[in-house]
């Protein structure tokens, strides 16, 4: 079953593990993935813990689908407090740890205190056992799986791993497994490196009965062909995700120069048909690759074309690459992106991350903040290629005064940095937003600012509003589980029901990650994807538990209330600049320079977002300031956390 | 009766490496999740992105046949199928160690052999693997089709237009 | 359990409102419908006006590639001044 999963506690100070079932009450009340684990982390971490210390907790998990008969539960999810917020760390992540996890007999780790010396857990068919990592710290993400497979003399083992990034503690250094899976946001890389912990190694062969095998068989055909008919996801399956950078840089919602233009002109050698020409020439024309148990095959193989590092093979680049290598510092040429993804892949950290802060620098270079003294010579001006190149060698090994301070976060590096160069850093709570530019898109905007793990697009992202779908359809979607009676709005311009919008999305994207399925398979990008009313099905037939669409819902508003109150805890205050739900002042200061007609000009009206936080509040039950009503968490049935039951 | 003559043919250039085919053949014979009971497993040279289905061939000549001392190896001829006789199967995993493929499995849990019984006609890693790097074609046709991909190949190395493919 | 496998669930039911063939002007509050004959490497809003380049992923599933540059750019600055003069 997979409800037999178990949960392993495991302290790295004293070497003691310890191994508990997960109580079928538990489940029910969060399921699991990030459900569960921000259950975990509210119950096992201290108020104001250091993240890098030994007291704050690792978790790792798969959902509760996770190797089950359901379509691509590939999806590892990895909580801590960050590193880079001080407030809620959460990465996610596909390929195919989780599942390997999950035949291993686990679903959940709380990973304690901190190894003497570098170690890697070994779990293998229910048993855990800590492993010296002397040989192997320093090496990267993907030499350290393949080492360990080594090692162990085992092709199969799936490993979660840090790169030199994370044992650096460059406080955004993912984790990673595969050539390219990585859970890339909020630091979860450095929580690992500071406890000396280098990978996670797993190998499986425990069975996972099936509740209703025949049926989940069946309705797994359905459920493919419900997900893999999105005309989203066919292109994705021949583009991957760069099919996003064509759509958006083409009308104009592509941060550029850092913020200082919405739209990367003549950037057609990083357009998505352009970089499957490229997966095509060094890969043939089979190159896309699918993570556990997917149809979709987003996944673009690719060699690097040309240059020194030609003919390394990696995989990606995702859209969000393309951003950080190419659109953000605007060097929008092919070879950058790709190599910028290879090192970032390589070093382990967060390509987002990684790219975001070194266009605020370029900015700051450009604007006389920093100079050249403070890069060691480095010509650091937008479009230089090579300095980029060479800032994400700098930032993973800490070298030289800027990459130093930059791989501290944001907002630490602009106290460094002083003068205003707070006010030119595009983030929210501490971490850098995503290369989408929000200006012409409130609803987007919204969510960039009230995401639980700081700016984030994959939280609550009503993606969908861009399609103008008729209002109709809107209710359709937006009224289920639970009506909406006010109105929604065709018009992305709108402030209209986007709040209402957001709420409904931060409950379905909590709904996946408890169930462990990609968000591609849900209501994301494509409007006829699987939600609420699917999940149920799914569910019953792998598991043999019961829920109502009503009853998801309210688990995945539950578990988005726990991760509030972790925020709450740990500082979070309504309209604070560093750790508050607003966004930097450019979105209400500065028009839309490029884009498509109906794009130039926009900008986010400051008085309408601030109804819209309001509104969004009310429909979370929170009061004026952000925090949870009493009636909320009693009607939640949180009212008594942290209640220690696991 | 009419016989069938079908067999599994692979193609490893379209594999995704997704291993659904695993994982829905585990379930369909088994009820359970794990690829330690799927007939069929992706094997995989990650850091070359290069993914090969393996599963049972069929063999005419099935060195699992021959190897099994006690004759409970057979050919079925109506479902182009080798299969196991559990009742007369000791359990010695000669079988196991002869196969050239590795497609005779030893089930740890259950301590049983198994192998691929094209779902008694209806193989449902061809039915789930949506690339179609797995297809259930007439045995006579493998060679029709691999003649055909071979040859528009061919055609466009010599600067052509490119053709359809199946 | 009351599971109704036979009916379609919200977002099911949404497919049937799919087109292939067809897609929508990238000037988010134009949309127009745009259908390329087959094998067009470009298209024009006959609405807004803007030029977008055409890729193919299927011979019958079209998508915009990008903007004709020349064309969008200058649709926009002008746009951009006018309503620089309207505040």
């Amino acid at each position: 079953m997979a409800l037999d999963r178990k949960i392993a506690y495991i302290n790295l100070t004293t070497g003691d593990v310890e191994v508990k079932p997960i109580p079928l009450d538990v489940r029910k009340k969060y399921i699991g993935g990030r459900g569960l684990d921000a259950y975990l982390l509210l119950n096992h971490s201290k108020k104001g813990c250091d993240p890098l210390g030994p007291a704050n907790p690792l978790i790792v998990s798969g959902g509760i689908l996770t190797a089950t008969c359901a379509s691509a539960t590939a999806r590892t999810h990895i909580m801590a407090k960050s590193p880079l917020t001080g407030l809620l760390g959460s990465a996610n992540m596909g390929g195919f740890f989780a599942p390997e996890m999950a035949w291993a007999g686990f679903h959940h780790l709380v990973i304690k205190g901190k190894a003497k010396t570098p170690v890697y857990l070994f779990i293998k068919n229910g048993t855990i056992e800590i492993r010296d990592a002397q040989d192997i710290w320093g090496k990267t993400t993907t030499d350290t799986q393949w080492a360990i497979q080594e090692e162990l003399n085992d092709q199969e083992v799936k490993s979660l791993v840090i790169g030199p990034a994370g044992e650096n503690l460059v406080v955004f250094a993912n984790v990673m497994t595969g050539i390219k899976n990585a859970g890339g946001r909020t630091g979860m890389g450095a929580v690992m490196g500071s406890k000396n912990l280098k990978a996670i190694a797993c190998r499986g062969t425990m069975d996972i009965k099936i509740a209703h095998p025949v049926e989940a068989l069946e309705y797994n055909k359905r459920f493919i062909d419900q997900i893999t008919s999105a005309k989203v996801n066919k292109t994705q399956g021949t583009l991957g995700t760069p099919m996003i950078w064509g759509a958006t840089n083409s009308w104009g919602g592509v941060r550029t120069r850092n913020f200082q233009y919405n739209q990367c002109e003549y950037a057609d050698d990083i357009e998505p048909e352009n970089i499957d020409e490229i997966c095509e020439e060094t890969m043939g024309p089979y190159h896309m690759a699918g993570c556990f148990g997917c149809q979709v095959h987003c996944r673009a193989q690719y060699r690097i074309p040309s240059g020194p590092l030609k003919g390394t093979y990696d995989e990606g680049p995702e859209y969000t690459s393309q951003g950080a290598f190419g659109g953000e510092p605007d060097t929008p040429r092919a070879e950058t992106v790709l190599v910028g993804n290879h090192l970032v892949d390589q070093y382990g950290m967060d390509n987002l991350e990684v790219g975001s802060l070194i266009s605020w620098a370029m900015e700051l270079y450009e604007k006389g903040i920093i100079t050249s003294k403070d890069t060691d010579g480095l010509d650091l001006r937008f479009g230089n290629d090579e300095a980029l190149l060479e800032m994400v060698e700098r930032i993973c090994y800490r070298k030289g005064k800027v990459a130093d301070t930059l791989a501290m976060g944001g907002i630490p590096a602009s106290k460094i940095f002083g003068k205003n160069s707070f006010d030119y850093l595009i983030q929210v709570k501490g971490m850098s937003n995503l290369h989408s530019d929000e200006r012409a898109t409130p609803a987007l905007a919204l969510n960039v600012a009230t995401s639980s793990r700081g700016s984030d697009h994959l939280r609550s992202r009503p993606a969908i509003d861009l399609y103008h779908l008729p209002e109709k359809v809107l209710h359709k979607i937006y009224g289920n589980p639970v009506a909406y009676k006010g109105k929604l709005s065709s018009e992305h311009t709108e402030y209209i029901g986007k709040a209402w919008q957001v709420f409904w999305q931060e409950n379905c994207y909590m709904g996946v990650d408890c169930l462990g399925i990609c968000k591609y398979h849900t209501t994301f990008l494509g409007a006829t994807l699987p939600n609420f009313e699917d999940w149920p099905k799914v569910l019953y037939y792998n598991t043999g538990l019961e829920f109502t669409p009503k009853e998801l819902w309210d688990i995945s508003e539950r578990c988005n209330m726990l991760e509030r109150l972790f925020n709450i805890r740990e500082g979070l205050t309504r309209d604070d600049l560093e750790k508050g739900d607003m966004l930097n002042h450019r979105y209400f200061d500065e028009p839309c320079l490029r884009g498509a007609p109906d794009v130039v000009g926009m900008m986010i009206n400051k008085k309408k977002f601030v109804k819209m936080i309001d509104e969004f509040y009310e429909h979370k039950g929170l009061d004026k300031n952000g925090n949870p009503k009493p009636e909320t968490l009693k009607r939640l049935e949180i009212q008594n956390e942290p209640s220690h039951m696991l | 009766m009419e016989t069938k003559d079908k067999v599994l043919m692979i193609n490893p250039e379209k594999c995704t490496g997704c291993r659904l085919c695993e994982l829905v053949c585990a379930v369909k014979h088994d009820g359970f999740s794990n690829p330690a009971r799927s007939r069929i497993r992706v094997m995989k040279w990650e850091m070359d992105g290069v993914y090969i289905p393996m599963a049972c061939q069929q063999c005419q000549d099935a060195p699992c046949m021959g190897v099994c001392p006690a004759n409970a190896i057979s050919r079925n001829d109506e479902l182009n199928i080798i299969e196991v006789d559990y009742d007369k199967c000791i359990g010695c995993r000669s079988c196991v160690a002869v196969c050239p493929f590795g497609a005779m499995g030893f089930n740890s849990i259950d301590r049983k052999v198994f192998k691929c019984d094209l779902c008694d006609g209806d193989p449902q890693c061809v039915r789930f693997c949506e690339v179609q790097a797995i297809e259930y074609v007439d045995a006579d046709d493998v060679a029709v089709l691999k003649k055909q991909t071979a040859a528009a190949k061919l055609h466009a190395t010599s600067g052509k237009v490119a053709l359809k493919t199946a | 359990m009351a599971i109704d496998d036979k009916k379609l669930s919200g977002a099911e039911s949404l497919r049937k409102t799919r087109t292939y063939g067809k897609f929508r002007c990238h000037n988010p509050t134009c949309m127009g419908r745009l259908e390329p004959k087959p094998g067009d490497k470009h298209v024009k809003c006959p609405i807004c006006k803007c030029e977008f380049r055409v890729a193919w992923i299927r011979p019958d599933f079209p998508r915009i590639r990008g903007p004709v540059w020349e064309v969008n750019k200058k649709i926009a600055e002008e746009a951009f001044k006018k309503k620089m003069e309207g505040k």
